[in-house]
């Protein structure tokens, strides 16, 4: 039985940044703290049912989870442990950001068994961050990043963001070692993209140059594997062992719960694999999370493992595929001779991509029959 | 049968936007043809792309019972008639089926040049021309000084001219009795043998091939035996009927009335428009059919895969039945591989036989660059006509190159007049005559083809605010410096890429060309670089810089469907993507030509 991943989606934000296109929303009045806990509960329930395997990670992302109380976690946390068997060591993080969480929550998060955290900071610099609609500043981020240890969390990961408007490489090193510093296990580096209907593709901000753009990206690798930031996925980079759990099971097409606003789940039952979407708005969500079911058709699933598991810098094996989707290796032969051919991947009985393959990872997807 | 006496047979003349296709549609209402709720905007344009663009393309008849204010009943039979100046021979065609035409002008706008060269195809073809002016309800419409334009510049009489507003109603019930009075009835040849001509034809899957026929002599009925003159093949009539506008079932179709006719034929080519139906033993005489088109603009046309090529040739086929005007013959390309050479009225015949193709037929073309016929001739005293720039001959052999020249006649405001002239001199224009007439001036230029067709009825428009109209026709071939400007797509001829144009124009086409190539050739993993040539000579070039990196930086949150709608859009992209080499190119790309600025 395959360890899966559970999902918690907080679809609430002090403000909306003009680059997310993530399912956040800017708080009206107050948040139903109460009831959205409550539905959370029911959709969980719902959703069990179909799910065996032991719970090896739990994510509460966003949104901004850490806008709600530590009580109000825990009980969708002690919920989950009634009716599925999570692991004695899973791996439970909770997003935060700068600007939306104080040191007493930081404390109750903690005791009520969140393990890791994974802080919003995005650039260390006022003006980036400023640039970013961002609501924080470097202040708060000490703040938090102080609160966090004297927490006495141990496992952290910093969201941090390359290729900003008006940066150089000096400038994206000066984060990048700010970020270091602090030692966090993890950096999810990743570079700012302007994506439809977000505020940024109304009104794009002028971006560096493309030739800049590569030596951010190129020295900026660099720059992590010395300080010992192993990347192991396009944009994520850990110390040794320190790999995001969660994460990794939706980059090696793992099974998931989605739970939450807007949320999506992924189960494999007797060789189908089905998609589970729930009630965008937090409006209706509240009402019912009108749970929809999707298979997944033969055709598109080579595409949805590949498009994970190329993301991956150890890639992975046929054996996997083969696995995980229920096809055989058969069906992706044309892809593996294409690929090989082109230079990205490094073997023809593997999908390991090359660097070349993690570079131009869009391009090499569009190979598939 | 519907005794002839109270037939009657009509097109509407009209330049687009002046209002035909309402003022039909208000016809269709007033004889209550449809229903209320079936009373769908403009629904004799009935192919999606006509709808779409708003224009008609295709003849399409509408048969209607119109009760008189004398009681008498009436059958009208409009015949409808595109308006745009690609499509004017497809007038005639209607015009045959035909005693009369309205002229609908639009009382704002005034006379436009088209509508005056339909008027004149009207008048040769004996048909009584019933003026009429349109948009009265307009309050910058000026009926008086329109009247005056149509008499000085048509030369008929319009001081009767009906006014009417084809929006509100207003004046259409008169114009019906007007025209029941004026256009004559067809002649009573009700005790002849049959004699019937067909005005169009196209292809439906369940029935075959569907004729609109105007019944000149004798009828027509189901279970008749008839033949098509030309072809001579007997086929059993399956149904008759009228377009009501539904297709509606009749027992038979007496003279004077124009209708469809199903007889079970299965090969396109078994009706042709413009022959004549007679019965199977009959020996009666063909009708003169209509004047073969020439097209003007020639491309070469290829799927953008070869498993396609049986499927193309089928489609080209079928649509050829129903679109007299589109000629093609096999050709092959070095970079393209197996297509057709296609040629066209003008370029927005080629558009929309290009969409029809790949909407009706579910095919991916790409054309090569459009161009006009050259004629060449040689040293040793031959002349030939090429419509294929890669198959220019030697320069060393040829004596004299010539380009064909139109002489076009534009109608436009005189507050226009500069920018018109302006545009006409760019384009190597002579001007030949200029005559002011009403609020508009009447101008003739004498224009190399290859500059009238490509894009300047377009340009025409944009720099009279949509004021100024065109008519023109092919006049003559004259000397030219003509080159062969040649592309070359990482150091390779491309040869459906190559153009043939004026030396002095060379270079800046050139440029011009491959900086819109540029943009439309996507990056990729190595820089292409795009290259203009006379012979041996590079005049232009420019690189396609190569892709760095392309990847999603974030694929988190287990949300994958956009990113997969996304790379699902891409790869339907790719796959009309012509791969030259290694090079990918889309086809927008090949006809970068036409979205050069000048």
């Amino acid at each position: 039985m395959n360890p899966i991943g559970l999902y918690i989606h907080f679809p609430w934000c002090i403000k909306k940044c003009p680059y997310c296109d993530f399912n956040s929303h800017v708080i009206d009045g107050q948040i139903p703290e109460k009831e959205y806990i409550s539905s959370l509960i029911n959709d969980l329930y719902d959703d069990v049912a179909d799910f065996h395997g032991p719970i090896n990670s739990v994510f509460l992302g966003g949104g901004t989870p850490s806008l709600f109380s530590p009580r109000s976690i825990s009980e969708i946390l002690s919920t989950t442990k009634n009716v599925l068997k999570v692991s004695d060591d899973a791996e439970i993080t909770l997003e935060a950001n700068p600007g939306a969480l104080d040191a007493a929550n930081i404390e109750g998060f903690r005791q009520i068994g969140v393990n890791r955290l994974s802080l919003g900071v995005q650039s260390f610099q006022d003006q980036h961050l400023s640039s970013l609609g961002r609501v924080h500043n470097n202040d708060d981020i000490n703040y938090a990043i102080a609160a966090i240890k004297s927490a006495g969390f141990t496992n952290i990961n910093f969201d941090l963001m390359h290729g900003l408007p008006k940066q150089d490489w000096k400038s994206a090193k000066r984060d990048l070692l700010q970020a270091i510093s602090h030692e966090p296990t993890h950096i999810s580096w990743y570079q700012l993209t302007i994506e439809p209907n977000t505020v940024f593709s109304h009104k794009p901000p002028s971006l560096p140059c493309e030739e800049m753009l590569i030596e951010i990206y190129e020295r900026g690798i660099e720059l992590l594997s010395q300080e010992g930031y192993n990347r192991y996925e396009i944009s994520a980079f850990s110390q040794l062992n320190k790999e995001s759990r969660h994460n990794l099971n939706y980059w090696q097409f793992g099974d998931y719960i989605g739970i939450g606003a807007g949320a999506h789940g992924k189960h494999t039952i007797g060789g189908n694999i089905y998609r589970t979407t729930k009630s965008r708005s937090p409006r209706d969500y509240l009402i019912s999370p009108n749970k929809k079911i999707k298979t997944v058709s033969r055709s598109e699933i080579p595409l949805e493992y590949l498009m994970n598991s190329l993301r991956l810098v150890s890639g992975s094996e046929l054996r996997d595929f083969e696995e995980r989707t229920g096809l055989s290796k058969e069906v992706i032969n044309n892809f593996l001779n294409k690929a090989f051919e082109g230079g990205f991947i490094d073997n023809k009985r593997r999908l390991v991509p090359t660097q070349l393959g993690l570079s131009f990872l869009d391009e090499v997807l569009l190979l598939i029959d | 049968m519907f005794d002839p006496k109270y037939i009657r047979n009509f097109s509407i003349i009209a330049h687009i936007d002046h209002g035909k296709s309402t003022l039909a549609d208000r016809f269709i209402h007033l004889c209550g043809g449809l229903t209320d709720r079936e009373m769908e905007e403009q629904v004799l344009d009935s192919m999606d792309i006509e709808r779409e663009r708003g224009i008609t393309i295709k003849a399409q008849s509408v048969s209607l019972m119109y009760e008189a204010k004398n009681g008498q009943k009436y059958q009208l039979n409009i015949i409808d008639t595109p308006g745009h100046v690609d499509f004017s021979y497809e007038v005639s065609r209607s015009m045959a089926a035909c005693e009369g035409a309205l002229l609908v002008v639009d009382a704002a706008q005034g006379v436009e040049a088209q509508s005056v060269a339909n008027c004149y195809t009207a008048i040769e073809q004996d048909l009584e021309v019933l003026p009429v002016l349109n948009k009265i309800d307009l309050p910058q419409a000026d009926p008086d000084l329109v009247c005056q334009e149509i008499e000085e510049i048509i030369g008929i009489e319009a001081s009767n001219a009906l006014r009417v507003s084809a929006k509100t109603g207003d004046g259409v019930e008169d114009l019906l009795e007007t025209l029941i009075k004026v256009v004559p009835s067809p002649a009573d040849y009700r005790n002849e043998d049959l004699q019937a001509l067909i005005i169009d034809s196209w292809f439906d899957n369940y029935l075959g091939v569907i004729s609109l026929v105007r019944v000149v002599k004798g009828s027509i009925s189901r279970k008749d035996r008839i033949v098509a003159k030309s072809i001579g093949k007997v086929h059993q009539v399956d149904s008759v009927g009228i377009f009501t506008p539904h297709r509606t079932e009749m027992e038979t179709l007496g003279t004077g009335e124009v209708g469809f006719v199903v007889a079970g034929i299965k090969e396109v080519k078994g009706a042709p428009v413009g022959d004549t139906i007679a019965g199977a033993n009959s020996d009666v005489a063909a009708l003169p059919g209509f004047e073969t088109i020439r097209p003007q603009v020639y491309a070469g046309m290829f799927t953008v895969s070869s498993d396609d090529f049986d499927s193309f040739r089928d489609a080209l086929e079928k649509l050829t039945l129903n679109d007299a005007a589109l000629v093609y013959e096999p050709e092959s390309s070095d970079a393209l591989g197996s297509g057709f050479r296609c040629g066209f009225l003008g370029m927005l015949h080629m558009e929309i036989v290009q969409e029809r193709l790949e909407r009706e037929y579910n095919l991916d073309l790409i054309s090569s660059a459009p161009t006009v016929i050259y004629e060449i001739a040689f040293k040793n005293g031959n002349v030939v006509r090429v419509d294929n720039p890669s198959q220019l001959p030697d320069p060393s052999s040829v004596a004299e190159m010539r380009e064909p020249i139109a002489l076009a006649n534009i109608l436009v405001p005189s507050g226009y007049l500069g920018n018109i002239i302006n545009l006409c001199v760019e384009r190597r224009g002579v001007q030949k005559d200029l005559q002011f007439v009403g609020a508009q001036v009447s101008v003739s230029y004498e224009l190399p083809m290859n500059e009238v067709v490509l894009d300047f009825f377009d340009k025409l428009k944009s720099v009279s605010r949509g004021y100024a109209s065109l008519e023109y026709g092919f006049l003559k071939f004259q000397p030219s410096n003509l080159v062969r400007l040649d592309v070359l797509i990482n150091g390779d001829h491309v040869d459906a890429l190559a153009l043939i144009v004026h030396r002095d124009d060379a270079r800046g086409k050139g440029h011009a060309l491959t900086k819109k190539m540029k943009e439309l050739i996507p990056r990729q993993l190595f820089d292409v670089a795009i290259q203009a040539a006379i012979g041996n000579q590079i005049i232009a070039r420019q690189t396609v810089k190569a892709l760095r990196k392309n990847v999603t930086a974030k694929c988190y949150g287990g949300d994958i469907t956009r990113k997969k709608k996304l790379l699902e859009k891409q790869k339907a992209g790719k796959k009309r993507m012509k791969k030259l080499g290694s090079v990918e190119i889309p086809q927008e790309a090949f006809l970068a030509v036409l979205k050069v600025d000048k």
